[in-house]
């Protein structure tokens, strides 16, 4: 799956862009277990971005309630930002809007540290 | 020109993942040259088509499986059709053919993937809601596709024609 990484300057939280239009059953087990890597390396203060994402699948959401919950352990935290309005819905329909951190950029999210 | 209802519509099923997104959006397409649909209508729409497709790319060896779209008023039938053996329980009380009608049972189809269901015939049952328990993270499943067609739809249902040794996926939504 094609993701670019970076550490936001000033913090010591990663951001995670997905650099895909589908993040479906064909991208999910690889981003699950990159992201997974990295937490065991420790990582804590994730953010990652949906901005080029247009539709996101079961395979997906499966894939980020695994790292959330990997996360969750070690005290760290998860914001997700820039989903579409299918996205949140899909969020919304499935209660994950309660149990993730959704917001709409990085600024919002850096405060979420 | 007023459409006579209801309309039918084969289509096949991609066998890609990365085919899902312009599969789902040409048979959205299709449905709105014969009705209207406010954008709810069409995100609810989306999801279940999505689901039942990628359920069929993780889950069908089969070459030949087909949604097919029963457009009617007030109402929209998704029908996915797959030759094959019927879906098999990893943990229940029963297993089709039920022995019990009319029964709200727990199955389940791995350990992260659990569901409560109504039977309906022998070879029939409904989903049903799949919070009617509560969620929490802890006990939150991995696998969402079968939740997320239920909940977008007003009904999802499940039959194993065993003659014809066909598996029927029947989602309604209300128009």
């Amino acid at each position: 799956m094609n993701i670019s990484k970076r550490l936001i300057s000033g913090t010591d939280v990663d951001m995670i862009t997905i650099e895909e239009k589908e993040a479906n059953l064909s991208q999910s087990e690889h981003f699950k277990k990159l992201i997974l890597q990295d937490i065991r390396q420790g990582s804590r203060k994730i953010i990652i971005s949906f901005s080029n994402v247009e539709y996101v699948d079961s395979s997906f959401l499966g894939a980020l309630v695994a790292i959330l919950k990997e996360l969750l352990p070690h005290n760290g935290k998860l914001v997700l930002i820039g989903l579409n309005d299918d996205i949140v819905n899909l969020f919304q329909l499935t209660r994950l809007d309660k149990i993730f951190i959704l917001k709409n950029d990085l600024d919002a999210a850096i405060k979420e540290f | 020109m007023k459409n006579a209802f209801p309309i039918s519509l084969i289509l096949q099923i991609p066998k890609h993942p990365d085919e899902i997104l312009s599969f789902t959006k040409s048979a959205l397409a299709e449905i709105m040259k014969c009705k209207e649909l406010d954008i709810d209508h069409q995100r609810r729409i989306k999801m279940i088509l999505v689901e039942l497709v990628t359920n069929s790319i993780k889950h069908s060896l089969n070459t030949d499986s087909q949604i097919k779209l029963i457009i009617d008023h007030p109402s929209l039938t998704i029908q996915k059709l797959e030759k094959g053996l019927q879906i098999e329980f990893t943990s229940s009380e029963q297993q089709i053919p039920f022995e019990e009608i009319d029964k709200t049972i727990k199955i389940s189809f791995s350990k992260e993937n659990k569901h409560h269901i109504q039977t309906l015939d022998k070879y029939k049952f409904k989903f049903l809601n799949p919070f009617a328990e509560g969620l929490d993270i802890e006990h939150m499943p991995e696998h969402f596709g079968l939740y997320i067609i239920t909940l977008a739809s007003d009904s999802f249902i499940y039959q194993y024609d065993p003659e014809s040794k066909e598996n029927r996926f029947t989602v309604n939504i209300n128009t």
